[in-house]
């Protein structure tokens, strides 16, 4: 030990550093704070960059998307007790009211009072289903029978247009005139909300959309996150390491980066084989996405498992506990935060998945909101594709007033998910 | 060649070891060693880096097990039974044979839970009122009641490393262990907190069985009544605390105490 001697720092020759109090350093220190400053000033504006195009997004999706939020509704005023349509809180409430009304005339008796108060051209553009929004009301509240009542009717979308100052001149003339009268204005639309899809875009809703997403979800949320996460626990705590679960564990990597229309494929294979009658229904579109999500909820399972600390696992089985006492009291809740971020990420991937519901038969017209698990159903980006390939202009704003609810369907979902991650987050 | 000093065989010995190998894979970390640890005394384990103290005192509670590539071969008994025999629960050995580990370890959960764990997954203390008692007996004999009784609800992770360490032993005994092993148990702290802990080794001997592995052999000689040194795998020499460090026999033995190397 004592043999080897350290060269002391004043010993002239043996030190082969040079002095550091000289302008030459001063000069590499300089030029270190530079790169410092030009690192964080490419950082910053590269944050930047992606700050604007989110918000020229959001912003485009916004503006957008209000008019989407709107219909333009003519203003009818009906006076029941003239009208010949009779009826009681009994018969209007009734499942049946519906056909009633429209025996009693109930569309004729809107055109007549309309073509008296705002001309034959201006009644003529009433939507033709506008007697069912009527009806509603009526069944909402049988009162209004007794007297006169005023309603907001959906126009066709020819006077909408002409509303906006589109389409035909003569449009946008009739919509001018009623519009100064007061007789025509957009109103927000509270019922894009809870109707389904239509033919005409005054008539459309995104609830059968949204319903059909919710219960797709739904369904992949079950399968994929207990299935994943015991996988990824399985594999990670008592899987011994060999060559099988290394074949496992690339295949479960691979599975994650396979394009998504080839598990619709898959989808269209296996799960329509077995049930032939469950076509477009959420039951198999869930089943499909889980296949897609399950192996994101497996790998970033895996790594959440990897970062609990081996000395909580060793202290609890020190103590005694048995594995399975030491994976769910310790390393599951540990690992659950990034186990949730992980099922944030797959669940958001498919929620706007289009491709693989394609094929198993989701690319449909469904005007009333599905039912349950197996009756068929669209999703929130299947309507947004089927609108956008509409030539009718109204769609546009609602295909966007869509993204606007997709958006904000995911927004939910993902703050729910980090609530539920912030709230069993712990520090060790 | 393993040098034993006499007296040192125990017809009472809690744990006596035969002939013990350990390998890592085709690695040999345990060349034969046997020996007899006695209930009532600090038996300290002393060595350079590397010389497999710690991997033989892991064998006690068979924490080797969690460790794929590790073998145990050889006799290991407690109290004359066979720790790798069919008799033998490995989940009863851990409840019975505690461990303090290197780095303070406690649980991410709060002061109270983390020393009402093991009494509970064990089933010991069923009702409330009996885990405040196991509770606030277990931290006062870690010397930690007076600290903390204020604070159970906190999180045990926020506690001073000394104090967590103390948690972690007061953990240990919760389950009335009859050894506790203890893995370098104060070099992750400093002075005052090692002061504290070795004191509380010193309260804890009577009680219990206490088997050590130290760096610093002040450590060893402080609190320890029997010492055996390892060297490369093997048992060196094994003897009373104080005639290890004044009067040591093989060569190898006086060259470390003396700080020749390690």
């Amino acid at each position: 030990m004592s043999s080897s001697v350290l060269p002391r720092a004043d010993d002239a020759g043996a030190h082969p550093l040079g002095p550091t109090r000289t302008p030459a350093f001063e000069a590499r220190l300089a030029k270190r704070y530079r790169a410092e400053r030009n690192f964080r000033l490419v950082g910053m504006s590269a944050v930047i960059f992606s700050v604007a195009v989110l918000v020229f997004l959001l912003g485009n999706m916004l503006i957008n998307g209000i008019a989407g939020f709107q219909r333009a509704e003519m203003e009818v005023t009906i006076d029941f007790p003239a009208s010949g349509v009779s009826g009681d809180a009994v018969s209007l409430t009734a499942p049946s009211a519906m056909q009633t009304l429209e025996m009693q005339g109930l569309p004729d008796v809107i055109l007549f009072f309309a073509e008296s108060q705002v001309g034959k051209d201006a009644a003529e553009q009433i939507s033709s289903d506008a007697w069912r929004d009527v009806a509603a009301a009526l069944a909402d509240d049988p009162d209004l029978i007794t007297r006169s009542a005023t309603f907001r009717l959906p126009t066709s979308s020819a006077l909408a247009s002409g509303l906006q100052g589109e389409g035909a001149p003569e449009m946008q003339a009739l919509a001018q005139k009623l519009a100064n009268e007061g007789k025509l204005a957009r109103n927000w639309d509270w019922g894009f909300l809870s109707r389904s899809d239509a033919t005409s875009p005054q008539a459309v809703g995104i609830w059968g959309a949204l319903k059909g997403s919710m219960l797709t979800m739904l369904v992949t949320l079950v399968l994929a996150f207990p299935i994943g996460v015991l996988s990824a626990l399985y594999l990670e705590e008592y899987a011994p390491r060999n060559r099988w679960t290394d074949i496992i564990e690339v295949s479960i990597s691979n599975l994650a980066a396979v394009p998504s229309i080839i598990f619709g494929l898959l989808g269209l294979a296996v799960f329509l084989a077995l049930f032939p009658g469950l076509r477009s229904a959420p039951l198999i579109g869930g089943m499909t996405l889980a296949l897609m999500t399950m192996p994101v909820i497996v790998i970033s399972g895996r790594n959440a498992i990897k970062a609990v600390p081996p000395s909580i696992r060793d202290g609890a089985l020190a103590i005694g506990a048995s594995p399975v006492q030491v994976v769910f009291h310790h390393v599951l809740p540990l690992a659950l935060p990034g186990m949730l971020t992980g099922t944030i990420i797959g669940m958001a991937r498919a929620l706007g998945e289009t491709a693989p519901l394609l094929l198993i038969g989701m690319r449909i017209f469904v005007a009333t909101p599905p039912e349950g698990f197996a009756s068929p159903a669209t999703v929130l980006p299947m309507q947004i594709f089927l609108w956008s390939d509409e030539i009718d202009r109204g769609f546009v704003e609602r295909t966007s007033a869509a993204i606007i609810v997709l958006l904000v369907f995911l927004l939910t979902m993902n703050g729910l998910a980090i609530y539920l991650r912030n709230k069993f987050e712990k520090r060790w | 060649m393993t040098v034993i000093h006499p007296n040192m065989a125990d017809e009472n010995a809690k744990i006596r070891a035969r002939d013990v190998c350990v390998f890592y894979g085709d690695k040999k970390a345990i060349d034969h060693v046997s020996i007899d640890i006695s209930p009532n005394y600090v038996t300290a384990f002393i060595g350079p880096s590397g010389c497999g103290k710690s991997t033989f005192l892991r064998c006690f509670n068979r924490m080797n097990d969690t460790i794929g590539a590790a073998k145990v071969t050889g006799l290991i008994e407690l109290d004359g039974e066979d720790i790798h025999g069919s008799r033998m629960d490995v989940v009863q050995l851990r409840a019975r044979v505690g461990m303090v580990f290197q780095k303070p370890n406690p649980f991410p959960k709060s002061i109270y839970e983390n020393i009402a764990y093991g009494p509970k997954i064990h089933g010991l203390a069923e009702k409330k009122a009996d885990l405040d008692i196991v509770v606030e007996r277990s931290l006062t004999r870690a010397g930690l009641w007076d600290e903390v009784k204020d604070r159970l609800e906190d999180s045990g992770t926020a506690l001073s490393g000394g104090q967590q360490q103390r948690l972690c032993i007061a953990r240990a005994i919760a389950v009335d262990p009859e050894v506790i092993l203890m893995d370098e148990p104060a070099s992750a702290l400093d002075p005052i907190a090692t002061a504290k802990i070795e004191e509380l080794i010193d309260e804890l001997s009577g009680r219990y069985a206490i088997v050590i592995v130290t760096h610093s052999m002040q450590q060893a000689a402080r609190v320890s009544q029997r010492t055996a040194f390892f060297h490369l795998g093997k048992m060196v020499e094994y003897g009373p605390t104080s005639e290890i460090f004044t009067n040591p026999i093989e060569e190898r033995t006086k060259d470390y105490i003396t700080g020749r190397y390690g």
